[in-house]
């Protein structure tokens, strides 16, 4: 599906990548040759299902997710090829967890067809057997990679990845959370095991570019996007990472205001972004693909990213 | 993948091209969509909502309070946080019938950045303390909570009542309690969240003290305190007053 949107380029990220990118568009405007894929995200949505009340507050009636269903259709009904992720902490911060335990969360997010969900510290609030429970009301699979779940309620109802198909394009998805220990109670997350989020997601992002042939690898991460100590984040994550393009992050509320962009260990980029909390924000970004032409030469690969304008 | 394809005869590797080209990233667009009140509602997604937001409004919409003044939750120290330190000492005494000597709240366990000036729902105290946090009590003598109150500290200080101290290179100094200087030799009882008490927000040097425990959630704590305004008449105000501050 071709596109003539306006594009900005407001950030070139090495000199090369004007060039390169102008030509591209130059040479396939309007071919069939671009294939165009739309990324919609969420995290940290907390529970967040009404709009916040009109009662003087900061964020008051901003969210819900009936709002963002009818965005979320809009959206796909302007878009062939929609992936519609989350990346943790769907649980606690209302009284509709306290009363309901995640059901209305997860039926809503089935309603809305979310393709996938990594899980969030606060998604061990009730327990992992309330988890793995409520999980009867997700009709999407809940995608993470370090934790071993092995001998717990939740063995066989995960994925450590799943590869989604968009047309020619194949799309790899995978998850990362944040270490259990000190941050959720030990009751809660019982014989769960964390193992290290970059080794895991780098063998799994390897198999999925190399042996799978993903033309894209997604991770969506509930670490956190920095910190002052040297705790694994998804800054430290990006730069130690390979094979991964982007990087859905969580878990510290933060609402970047352009997604960033980082040169992970083979020098490739790889982009951050997330959308704060409580579904304010619905994330968007598309991606646009043409052949791959240098598979023979240098692997370092640059993108130009652009604010949509419209 | 391109290392193996080279090496497979020719037909499969047809069959593999065929099957599936490589394509790679050129462009990236991005979009922040705010949703807001005049963001349409989706009928389907409401009427599914609806029976649940029923009963939570039913019993969450109830005024326990009115806040006579904006509640901020900030750091090092702000007037959420010792509303709600007080809550957890006041209610910790009556409750335990001990003589308790402070209470401190993570700050993270602080889950609304405000509250505004005005009436106080049932449902805004679920969303201030979510969790099914219980009020334990640990005594420590002066050494272990120094050592507490340099993790507080590196935390960038937590709300506290009952006592007082001060942030210098990411520890604890100045510790005052019940305006007195912390002695390392006597011993001190402390009322905190059962999550920190078992070590949670990284505070393990708490996991090896022993806990005393009566179930006593915090959430209702503080929806007993507040109602306790209510019910004598008067508004709810907190005021910060130097419990937490950085020593220069």
């Amino acid at each position: 599906m071709p596109t003539r949107r306006k594009f900005i380029a407001q950030s070139v990220l090495a000199a090369g990548a004007v060039l390169t990118s102008n030509s591209v568009l130059a040479s396939l405007a309007g071919s069939e040759e671009i294939k165009k894929l739309t990324i919609l995200h969420t995290n940290d949505v907390h529970s967040r299902l009404e709009p916040f009340p009109m009662d003087g507050s900061t964020n008051q009636g901003l969210g819900g997710v009936a709002a963002r269903s009818k965005l979320i259709s809009k959206i796909r009904s302007e878009e062939e090829h929609v992936l519609l992720l989350d990346a943790g902490d769907i649980f606690q911060g209302t009284p509709f967890f306290n009363i309901y335990k995640g059901e209305p969360e997860l039926k809503a997010m089935s309603a809305m067809k979310y393709d996938a969900a990594t899980m969030g510290n606060h998604d061990f609030d009730d327990g992992l057997e309330d988890f793995a429970l409520q999980l009867q009301h997700a009709n999407f699979p809940i995608i993470i990679s370090n934790y071993d779940f092995t001998g717990t309620v939740m063995e066989g109802k995960y994925l450590p990845y799943k590869i989604f198909k968009k047309g020619k394009l194949k799309i790899g998805v995978t998850g990362v959370g944040v270490e259990l220990n000190g941050l959720v109670s030990d009751i809660n997350y019982g014989n769960t095991k964390y193992l290290d989020p970059i080794q895991s997601a780098n063998t799994i992002a390897h198999k999925l570019k190399k042996d799978e042939g993903c033309d894209m690898v997604i991770c969506l991460s509930h670490l956190g996007f920095k910190y002052s100590s040297n705790k694994v984040s998804d800054e430290v994550f990006a730069r130690e990472s390979d094979n991964i393009d982007l990087i859905i992050g969580g878990h510290t509320h933060t609402f970047f205001d352009t997604p960033l962009v980082y040169k992970n260990k083979s020098g490739n980029d790889v982009l951050v972004n997330q959308v704060g909390w409580a579904g304010i924000v619905l994330g968007r970004l598309d991606f646009e693909f043409s052949k791959s032409k240098n598979k023979n030469l240098s692997k370092s690969h640059t993108v130009v990213i652009g604010e949509k304008t419209s | 993948m391109q290392k193996i394809k080279t090496l497979l005869p020719l037909l499969f590797s047809f069959f593999f091209f065929s099957c599936h080209t490589s394509y790679e990233t050129q462009k990236i667009q991005y979009k922040d969509y705010r949703i807001t009140k005049e963001t349409a509602d989706d009928a389907a997604l409401k009427a599914l909502l609806q029976p649940y937001a029923d009963s939570v409004n039913k019993s969450m919409n109830d005024v326990i309070a009115v806040a006579d003044v904006t509640l901020d939750k900030k750091q090092p120290e702000g007037n959420l946080g010792n509303l709600m330190a007080d809550a957890m000492l006041a209610k910790a005494k009556e409750k335990y019938q001990a003589a308790v000597d402070l209470s401190v709240i993570n700050f993270g366990g602080i889950r609304l950045p405000t509250i505004p000036q005005g009436n106080i729902t049932r449902g805004k105290v679920f969303e201030l303390s979510p969790f099914d946090n219980i009020i334990v009590l640990q005594t420590l003598n002066g050494k272990q909570l120094q050592e507490f109150f340099n993790h507080v500290a590196s935390k960038g200080g937590w709300p506290v009542s009952g006592m007082s101290y001060q942030i210098k290179n990411k520890q604890a100094v100045n510790i005052k309690i019940g305006g007195i200087a912390m002695d390392l030799n006597k011993t001190y009882t402390m009322a905190l969240l059962d999550y920190v008490a078992n070590g949670g927000d990284d505070a393990s040097m708490l996991r090896k003290i022993p806990q005393v425990n009566h179930g006593y959630l915090y959430r209702d704590a503080l929806l007993e305190y507040f109602a306790e305004f209510n019910k004598s008449g008067k508004r709810i105000s907190s005021k910060t007053e130097n419990r937490v501050s950085y020593a220069d």
